[in-house]
């Protein structure tokens, strides 16, 4: 089990996960759009805001690949399937705290449930499960992280 | 929680009153939205300070704050809390948390705090008490609500310091608005007031704070308005933007964009303050207000084809452009989609404006306002804003359009554009023509439905929305909204001294603080439908703006 495996298998897998949000936003499923939330973070500039976002997702795509990694070396095991259930964990934890509850804390931008009468928040909170970003979108998150999680796994276990 | 309107029994309250006969005097704080009401008694006067205050320091998620003051004599006082959850559906429990009485089911919970108000008890799903109200003494009735997360107990001190606090919030926004016309008072009370429709959380505007006040006492036609409307969009940014509100139209812009990119190029005609975009209409056990059944929650109208609604937001993104706000190129693109979409579809029929429930017809207001989203998309092209690849396109639809509404929209026996194609009534929406700038040649046409309206759909300044069917029982009131768009049009035509009588004629109809509910009972005058509603608001700040401006040239 190589390191480069599991960098490599996060530089696609992140690629993967952002095809899979940006074709679900295209469909009409979702309007998620990761890079865009991370990004207006740093600017409120749009254009800028998706080029500052890409770059933080990506670095976040690997963060996560190296988690992955610990994890599998902890344990001794590493695999596609275990990857993807990673993934599984992983976008459940997204849709239940990490992006529902603590980015709306942390985005400048972004309101809350705690918002009042004297903020003026540009971005609305994705709530619980995501569900403000459409009905459909805990599902494409699922599938892109249990899909990223795969490659991770796969990457990792074929690094040797 | 508090729904004793729409079900005196099963429905919360919170009553604070004197224990003897009274008249009471309400204003609000000036410049706020904190209200002031004053207890008159033959023992003597009690004044109470309401108000939801804004978050500082360690504050419940959300807090009311009652502050009761004793101006002269002695007066004996009464107050009981009933909060029901969910609609009055879900069981409440009563205990006692540190002394403190707190209401509580599931995931919600209600921390009834109180200071100098008597020693309250708990029972029979209230808590209460009495207590005597003595000239310069103060006593404090505050609830902390808290929704998925731990109750916070304030203290006195700090829930007074947060009332201040919120009192000097208001006061500082308030003052901070441009308007500078006649009727200032009016305006900046409408602009207090759609500022609490705002969702705070996602900058998106509800329509109404309410749902199921029936626009006919007994009726049926009591609707859920606790939703933002496309149709609202392009009055809502015209009236921010002329009050200079400009981080409150730049958060609504985006939440609009955000929220219609689920159904894109579609549009519906509501969606949830969150940006959802489903609204499954429901029925609730209620007995309604006086009796006015059903009690509905979800809107059922968000199912339904409205073309108007392209028209709005095409022209909500000029005015947002024409403000000097940038649009990125994915919303360029995809306004471009949308006036695609507009020239595929206007040819259909609609429920039109209104919503009606009976079958689709085309409504010229609907075809106007299809006008408009083409002409609004041309210029965002011309400007640069949006792609102009289809420009020669929409030009061309355009002008199909206004063929067919001159021809079809017409009506050459009664000298007025009409409700829909080949029908006889009329329709106070077509006002609205005048107002978002149908063709300047129509000005003729539009200046004689004007009158046409004016015959038949008023009654002073007052005006009924439509003639005719709309496929529900029962009948309605004055719409205020029109009525307002009439003066702003009375105005941009320059009758400028009949919108000013008119305006005058319709302030005197908004309640004892200077609020509006949507529709006023003909006879009686009292309010019917929901509120406070933003759309009355909105048009009267617009009418007043509209005024102020020809009025200063």
């Amino acid at each position: 089990m190589s390191i480069w495996g599991a960098i490599a298998g996060g530089f696609v897998g992140t690629l993967a996960l952002t095809t899979i949000l940006r074709g679900g936003s295209e469909l009409g499923l979702t309007r998620m759009d990761l890079p865009f939330l991370l990004g207006t973070a740093f600017t409120p500039d749009r254009q800028r805001a998706k080029a500052v976002g890409y770059g933080l997702h990506f670095v976040a795509g690997q963060l996560f690949a190296l988690l992955y990694y610990a994890v599998f070396a902890a344990i001794d095991e590493r695999s596609w399937w275990l990857g993807a259930l990673f993934g599984l964990v992983h976008a459940l934890f997204a849709g239940t705290a990490l992006v529902s509850i603590l980015l709306p804390l942390v985005h400048p931008r972004m309101g809350s449930g705690q918002s009042a009468a004297d903020s003026n928040p540009m971005l609305e909170p994705p709530g619980f499960m995501l569900s403000n970003y459409g009905d459909s979108t805990l599902a494409v998150t699922v599938l892109a992280h249990v899909i990223y999680g795969a490659i991770v796994g796969g990457f990792t276990s074929l690094s040797g | 929680m508090f729904g004793a309107l729409l079900d005196s029994a099963r429905g919360g309250r919170f009553e604070l009153q004197p224990a003897v006969p009274f008249a009471t005097e309400r204003s609000y704080v000036p410049d706020t939205n904190v209200l002031e009401t004053t207890f008159v008694t033959d023992r003597g006067r009690v004044r109470v300070t309401d108000a939801m205050t804004l978050p500082a320091g360690l504050a419940p998620g959300r807090e009311l704050v009652r502050r009761i003051e004793g101006l002269s004599g002695r007066v004996p006082m009464r107050w009981a809390v009933m909060p029901r959850f969910g609609y009055g559906m879900r069981r409440v429990r009563l205990g006692r948390r540190n002394g403190v009485p707190v209401a509580s089911a599931g995931r919600d919970a209600m921390a009834i705090c109180s200071s100098g108000a008597g020693e309250p008890e708990a029972s029979d799903g209230r808590v209460g008490a009495t207590f005597e109200a003595a000239a310069g003494a103060r006593a404090q009735i505050t609830l902390s609500i808290a929704h998925q997360e731990p109750l916070v107990f304030p203290s006195r001190h700090e829930s007074d310091a947060r009332l201040d606090h919120t009192i000097a919030f208001w006061q500082r926004w308030a003052g901070a608005r441009t308007y500078d016309g006649p009727w200032r008072e009016a305006v900046i009370r409408s602009a207090l007031a759609l500022k609490l429709l705002v969702f705070a959380p996602s900058g998106a505007i509800a329509a109404a704070a309410t749902t199921s006040l029936p626009e006919q006492v007994g009726g049926e036609r009591n609707w859920d308005y606790r939703f933002s409307w496309v149709r609202d969009s392009a009055f809502t940014l015209d009236a921010l933007l002329s009050l200079g509100c400009a981080p409150e139209a730049e958060a609504f812009f985006w939440w609009l964009m955000h929220a219609s990119q689920l159904t894109h190029p579609r549009l519906q005609v509501l969606y949830r303050l969150g940006g959802r975009a489903s609204a499954p209409e429901r029925v609730l056990d209620l007995d309604g207000y006086c009796g006015s059944r059903p009690v509905r929650v979800g809107n059922g109208a968000v199912r339904q084809t409205q073309l108007d609604i392209y028209g709005d937001l095409l022209q909500t993104a000029w005015l947002y452009a024409r403000a000097g706000h940038d649009l990125d190129p994915d919303i360029g693109r995809r306004l471009a989609e949308i006036a695609d979409l507009v020239c595929a579809i206007w040819r259909r029929p609609d429920s039109g404006i209104w919503e009606v429930r009976s079958e689709p017809v085309h409504f010229i207001h609907s075809k106007m306002m299809c006008w408009v989203a083409l002409d609004r998309g041309a210029k965002l092209a011309r400007s640069g804003h949006v792609p102009d690849r289809s420009l020669r396109v929409w030009e061309r639809e355009a002008e199909a359009m206004r063929e067919f509404i001159e021809t079809h929209g017409w009506s050459e026996a009664r000298g007025s554009y009409v409700r829909f194609a080949g029908a006889s009534e009329l329709d106070a929406s077509l006002l609205a023509a005048v107002l978002l700038d149908y063709p300047e040649g129509a000005e003729q046409r539009l200046r004689a439905t004007m009158r046409a309206i004016q015959e038949e759909l008023a009654d002073g300044a007052l005006l009924y929305r439509y003639s005719g069917d709309d496929g529900l029982g029962g009948s309605e009131g004055f719409f205020i909204t029109c009525s307002f768009w009439l003066v702003d049009a009375l105005a941009r035509l320059g009758q400028v001294e009949e919108a000013v009588e008119a305006m005058e004629a319709l302030l005197a109809f908004g309640n004892d603080v200077g609020l509006y509910a949507e529709e006023v009972e003909p006879g009686t005058g009292r309010f019917l439908g929901n509120f406070p509603q933003g759309l009355v608001h909105l048009a009267l700040i617009n009418a007043a703006s509209s005024i102020a401006e020809r009025v200063g040239r």
